[in-house]
């Protein structure tokens, strides 16, 4: 409708480089837990990284990962991606829970960011038959007609008229009488 | 965009010309059939603000039929804006002074009073009789089909036809007519 | 930890956190912090636009962890120090050779060696099985269209594209920072050159389809070449084939004496039906027609068959490669040009 809300740009689905197509590339490059070592606001992700880093470093071999113990600040997570789009989530207070969740999100997300999507489809070939235009199921005898035409001017849809009705039954009998009698 | 492109865009889009005879037609029906073509709503590219409408070249205006006692009642209102501006004109007064004015009202009043109307409007083209410059008439290439059929007069039948006809009664043989003075 | 530091190293990161208890109080933000911020700002810009800062150049980089994870997010299988090489330019050497010299080192010893003969073995292995794919996936199309898509595949442009998008941008070694685009373009056919040296040349074709040949997904063959003229081409055509010359007709037409008008006009030869196009004006509509009636013939019209990037010249089943007829020898049996 408009452009308005310019904090959430419009797009298209789209994938980057046509991810899928040939093989699949996780898009998430590097992925840099920052945390302090015993502040509460760092606790969830102290957990995290206790119990659950090294299952996804072994299951995602591609996304290499950084973990940055720094004194007195809050935990965060930066991401980056094949595109070069950096994504820094805040995960001050976070629980155990919540630091997987976001870590599974930017796994899987595509680094283009956050957009209102216009529709959600695409496709490169939107028809097969082609696209439409006046020419298409034209009658090829309409070429050879002189404009005004009587015969194209009539109504396609006609309804008998009772008179109609009535001579077709008078014929029908007339057809009926005309028949030889057969004893 | 490429050339192929460009050119698929120009077809799809072309504005086509068609033809509407309103010999013996009812108007007001027919404004109902015109407006479409003219908005564009033949179409399936149809959009509203896409001004996908094409031309219609209405001929034979002057013959139109309007139902029933419309011609003697139907009233034209028009007010100048001044004081005592105020007028009212038959339907048969109307078509006296301009044979094109009737169909064309009946066209603008059945469309809807949105901006696109004066648009539309400019691609119609209304003539009293058939003949149309031949400029325009080159442009055409469809004829649309009237909603009614034509009467049939009585004398235009033939006497043959009339001798066919299938009789309910006759007059007795001596049966005198007797000519009205 | 100062609030002055905090404010200094915000503005030097370029984040925005300010939000330490020292800057804000209940009365709002401390004086010190705005004029502190300008003449930060004011040192900036007198020192002009400076480049991005390296990404191997932060405090959380690990080279090894960056190569491993480089093939690994790939799918496929490198050699370590093969890989090694192909990131390192001969740029690179160059520069760290110089600046050994000019720091007082007489002979600089640098263990590094350079991609050269890694990117003239990618870039060769590139040309053919790119050649050999698009001559699978158009088999019809004649040698000057065939070219077209093959340079168009091999562009500088078209492979720093799909280099950046792989992640390679951060692991460059070479003088030109941030990289341009001929040295990621290098880069990548580097990268295929030691994938062949790593696991061999059918796993590196497979990366050059997946990778390279897929960017044809969205796009029109035609848009990338077509003949030039198309009315010419087709009745050369037709003579070799021994059938009789095209003849444009008027299929439709609207508004003829208006400025939108639309003629459409079929091509056929000896009445059968060769292809039909519509324009503006006449002359329009024949050379389209013409030309609908080339791709019918190359079989490369608008509704052709998706192609299909699952195939594998190197695999089970090789298929002899199809030679193609220049456009100016085309024929439709396409037997001996």
């Amino acid at each position: 409708m408009s452009n308005n809300n310019l904090f959430l740009p419009v797009g298209f689905p789209r994938a980057p480089l046509a991810n899928g197509v040939g093989r699949w590339i996780c898009q998430l490059q590097r992925l840099t837990f920052k945390f302090c070592k015993n502040y509460p606001s760092s606790r969830g992700m102290r957990e995290f990284l206790e119990f659950e880093l090294l299952d996804f470093t072994k299951k995602n071999p591609g996304i290499v990962v950084y973990v940055k113990p720094r004194r007195h600040r809050a935990p965060n997570l930066t991401a980056e991606y094949l595109n070069g789009e950096k994504q820094i989530v805040d995960c001050r207070n976070f629980s155990y829970e919540e630091v997987k969740k976001w870590v599974s999100l930017l796994r899987s997300q595509s680094g283009r960011g956050t957009v209102r999507l216009l529709k959600m489809w695409h496709t490169d070939h939107p028809s097969i038959q082609g696209p439409w235009s006046p020419f298409v199921n034209r009658d090829p005898k309409l070429n050879w007609v002189e404009f005004p035409n009587e015969d194209l001017s009539q109504p396609i849809y006609i309804e008998k008229s009772a008179t109609e009705k009535l001579i077709e039954i008078f014929e029908e009998q007339q057809r009926i009488e005309r028949q030889p009698k057969q004893e | 965009m490429s050339i192929y492109k460009r050119a698929q865009q120009w077809t799809t889009f072309t504005r086509v010309w068609h033809l509407f005879d309103a010999k013996w037609q009812n108007p007001f029906e027919s404004a109902k059939i015109i407006q479409k073509y003219l908005a564009g709503l033949h179409k399936p590219i149809y959009g509203p603000s896409a001004d996908t409408g094409d031309h219609v070249v209405v001929i034979n205006s002057k013959e139109i039929a309007l139902p029933g006692d419309e011609w003697q009642k139907r009233v034209y209102f028009h007010h100048t804006g001044f004081a005592g501006g105020a007028s009212w004109t038959f339907a048969w007064e109307l078509h006296e002074k301009d044979p094109t004015l009737v169909l064309k009202k009946a066209i603008y009043n059945s469309m809807k009073g949105n901006l696109y109307r004066h648009t539309k409007m400019e691609r119609l083209h209304i003539y009293p009789d058939a003949n149309v410059p031949q400029e325009i008439l080159e442009n055409v290439t469809n004829q649309i089909r009237r909603p009614r059929l034509i009467p049939k007069r009585l004398d235009e039948y033939s006497e043959e036809e009339v001798e066919k006809f299938p009789k309910l009664i006759d007059y007795p043989e001596d049966y005198v007519i007797q000519k009205i003075k | 930890m100062s609030a002055l530091r905090l404010v200094i190293q915000s503005t030097i990161c370029g984040t925005n956190v300010l939000r330490c208890h020292e800057i804000f109080t209940a009365r709002g933000i401390k004086r010190w912090v705005a004029p502190t911020l300008k003449e930060l700002e004011r040192r900036r810009k007198k020192l002009g636009p400076q480049p991005p800062p390296l990404r191997s150049s932060f405090v959380e980089w690990n080279y090894k962890a960056e190569w491993y994870s480089f093939g690994k997010r790939l799918h496929e299988e490198f050699n370590e120090h093969t890989l090694q090489r192909a990131f390192t330019h001969r740029s690179y050497i160059v520069k760290e050779e110089e600046s050994q010299k000019e720091a007082g080192i007489e002979n600089p010893e640098l263990n590094l060696e350079d991609n050269q003969k890694l990117i003239v073995e990618g870039t060769n292995f590139m040309k053919k099985y790119i050649r050999n794919y698009v001559s699978l996936l158009l088999p019809k199309f004649p040698e000057e269209g065939i070219r077209a898509v093959c340079n168009y595949l091999l562009e500088d442009k078209m492979l720093a594209f799909i280099s950046e998008n792989i992640g390679t941008k951060d692991l460059i070694l070479s003088s030109d920072v941030p990289p341009e685009e001929e040295t990621l373009a290098s880069t990548l056919k580097a990268v295929v050159g030691a994938l062949i040296e790593s696991s061999g040349e059918e796993k590196a074709g497979l990366f050059v389809r997946d990778f390279v040949v897929t960017q044809l997904v969205e796009k029109d063959v035609n848009d990338i070449w077509h003949p030039e003229d198309p009315f010419t081409t087709l009745t050369d055509i037709m003579r070799r084939d021994g059938r009789e010359i095209p003849e444009p007709r008027l299929i439709n037409e609207t508004g003829r004496n208006t400025i939108l008008s639309t003629y459409e006009v079929g091509v056929y030869s000896d009445k059968q039906f060769l292809g039909s196009g519509s324009g503006e004006t006449i002359e329009v509509a024949k050379q389209l027609a013409a030309h609908n009636a080339l791709r019918r013939l190359f079989k490369t019209t608008e509704n052709m068959l998706p192609f299909s990037f699952k195939m594998n010249p190197y695999g089970e089943h090789v298929k002899p490669s199809i030679e193609h007829c220049s456009i100016s020898e085309w024929k439709s049996k396409n037997v001996n040009c």
